[in-house]
């Protein structure tokens, strides 16, 4: 979708240049996220693909063509561009800001009001209230969704946003993160994000991009990223508390257990101790017809208690978690309900699998073990907890 | 008393007098708006140019009116004329005109018109549809100085031939006619009243509500000035 091919950016009064022999490649429907120290060229990389900035050598391809041979107002006009002071014109109504670029477009009057209104609603503002107001009567998050609608107004299979929730308090950061994030399974744009915040590239990226001084330094998923970083620059760049950004980022369904010995709450007492038998679990998950959830049968109970009513002996587990749970989210109850399993349901409350503390620990023992054998001390001995 | 008796008497020459002074200021600006509207956008993203341009424009404003008319009688094709008056009127603006709409161009937050480019807006279109419309309150700020300065630098305009209020004045003063002097004054500062207040209005209409609040606290590019 969009090619980058020893891209380089240098500006007159600076020794180095901005931006170094970049080369890389972004797919279609990805968020790429650009991440770097500030001066590391990655709001002057976001800037070259619509030629707010000259490249001074190398070539970008959008669609296999080169955009340098493009009218630039053609081109901004179909790649969308979100910057972190938004802009929004406020002598304009949010009305006509987000009509904007359909204007350019010549569009019809009629067809920008429907796309105008569809956006707002897309954007949870309510159109008819804030259609026609100006930018000074709406809160940050607010104007920051109008920012986004009017990048998306006319449809740009292609997004540039340099920073886009760095203006607002992180309460609502989040949420406007979280939101993009849903819309983005939706609209499922082509996006160059940048931003100086790794766990925002960790959060927002599908691939993320560590730049460092002008070079491209790793190019990459965040799981890869976190678990193999190509570098010390970048381990220490991410942080030293990487394993548990790494839970942030996976789901229960990396490490869950789907294999389950279960029993019905209308299995006998022989039944029960039959499966206790044949499996080394110390306990079973008992359902009901519809593999929902009871509770769960103790092996220790059920040998001491002989007198066939194991039913009454069914406890409940303290929480459940549902398919799209994180890794940090099962540790967390892990941890507050003082539980070693968490058994994981899908929509209609079914159970699906388990997640113990044991699978949790052995998954990310396991993505580290290689840096372990290398007895690589380097993590100790700069550790930043002192500082 | 007096000046009731005057004004009674002389109602067809004041008349005359008000609306030759009205007439003369009306041509004054419409003539500034045009020439010092386009110098200062022509200057706007030059600020060597604009230096010389708004030096140029103090000097001028430091000019003595009575001056300033007097070397505009001399040169040749003026003289005793309206053009004269007009050109005196038309230089003293400069500065309060191509120095607002200079700085209320220029003082237009940079990511806006960042994110206008960005858009894929034409720098033409940039500058119609965003720049100006934004630079309008302080533009009118500038505008409005130029006006109430015009209305009374149009009174010296009596001695190279405009037939308007400035006759009350020097009449008065030289007849030691106080029913005069005070008609004239009285005169004079009603149509500067009238004028602000038609400004205000034209304001209001043309500036979009978004920005109102730009004109309650002045914004940073916003000159006062003193006086005339």
């Amino acid at each position: 979708m969009i090619r980058l091919e020893n891209v380089v950016k240098k500006y007159p009064h600076m020794e180095r240049p901005a931006v170094k022999n970049l080369s890389m490649e972004i797919n279609k429907g990805e968020i790429c996220v650009f991440v770097g120290p500030s001066g590391c060229g990655k709001t002057t990389t976001l800037k070259m693909i619509n030629l707010l900035i000259r490249p001074a050598g190398g070539k970008i391809y959008i669609n296999g063509k080169d955009v340098q041979n493009q009218d630039p107002d053609k081109l901004r006009q179909n790649i969308g561009y979100v910057i972190q002071q938004i802009g929004l014109f406020p002598h304009m109504t949010v009305y006509n800001n987000i009509a904007t670029v359909p204007r350019l477009l010549g569009w019809e009057e009629k067809r920008i009001k429907e796309r105008v209104d569809e956006l707002l609603d897309l954007m949870g503002l309510y159109p008819n209230e804030n259609r026609d107001k100006y930018p000074n009567a709406l809160s940050g998050g607010q104007r920051q969704r109008v920012g986004v609608a009017r990048a998306m107004a006319a449809d740009p299979p292609i997004m540039l946003m340099d920073e886009p929730f760095g203006a607002v308090d992180p309460i609502v950061r989040a949420q406007l993160q979280n939101e993009f994030l849903r819309l983005q399974e939706k609209i499922k744009k082509t996006i160059c994000f940048v931003t100086h915040d790794i766990d925002e590239a960790i959060k927002m990226g599908d691939k993320i991009a560590i730049m460092r001084s002008g070079e491209l330094i790793q190019f990459d998923t965040p799981e890869n990223i976190l678990f193999a970083p190509a570098n010390p620059f970048v381990e220490e760049f991410v942080g030293f508390d990487r394993a548990l950004k790494v839970l942030n980022l996976l789901d229960v369904r990396t490490v869950m257990k789907k294999k389950l010995v279960t029993t019905n709450k209308n299995d006998s007492w022989e039944g029960v101790t039959q499966k206790f038998k044949e499996h080394r679990s110390s306990f079973l998950v008992v359902t009901d017809d519809r593999v929902r959830i009871l509770g769960y049968v103790n092996r220790q109970e059920m040998e001491t208690h002989t007198d066939r009513r194991w039913q009454e002996r069914i406890r409940s587990f303290s929480t459940t978690l549902p398919l799209n749970a994180t890794l940090k989210d099962a540790l967390a109850e892990m941890l507050q309900h003082d539980v070693a399993v968490i058994p994981i349901v899908n929509d209609d409350n079914e159970l699906t699998g388990i997640v113990s503390m044991e699978d949790l620990r052995s998954y990310i023992g396991e993505a580290y073990e290689d840096e372990e054998n290398d007895d690589n001390p380097v993590i100790m001995v700069t550790g930043r907890r002192g500082a | 008393m007096e000046i009731l008796q005057y004004f009674m008497k002389q109602w067809d020459r004041i008349l005359e007098y008000t609306l030759n002074h009205a007439y003369l200021i009306l041509i004054g600006i419409l003539c500034s708006l045009v020439l010092w509207i386009s110098v200062g956008i022509a200057v706007r993203n030059n600020s060597k140019s604009a230096g010389t341009i708004l030096g140029v424009g103090s000097f001028l404003m430091s000019v003595p009116s009575i001056s300033l008319y007097g070397i505009l009688m001399v040169i040749p094709g003026l003289g005793l004329s309206r053009t004269s008056a007009v050109i005196g009127l038309v230089l003293y603006s400069m500065l309060p005109i191509v120095r607002n709409v200079y700085m209320a161009l220029n003082g237009i937050d940079p990511s806006i018109l960042e994110a206008a480019r960005g858009m894929g807006m034409k720098p033409r279109y940039v500058l119609w549809k965003v720049q100006l419309p934004m630079a309008l309150p302080i533009i009118f700020a500038g505008i409005r100085v130029a006006l109430v300065m015009m209305v009374g630098t149009a009174t010296l305009a009596v001695y190279i031939g405009e037939q308007n209020l400035g006759r009350l004045l020097t009449y008065g003063i030289e007849r030691s006619r106080s029913d005069m002097i005070i008609t004239g004054a009285i005169m004079v500062s009603l149509i500067a009243v009238l004028v602000d207040y038609l400004m205000e209005y034209l304001q209001r209409k043309l500036v979009s509500p978004g920005i109102m609040d730009y004109d309650k606290k002045p914004a940073s590019g916003e000159v006062e000035y003193d006086g005339i």
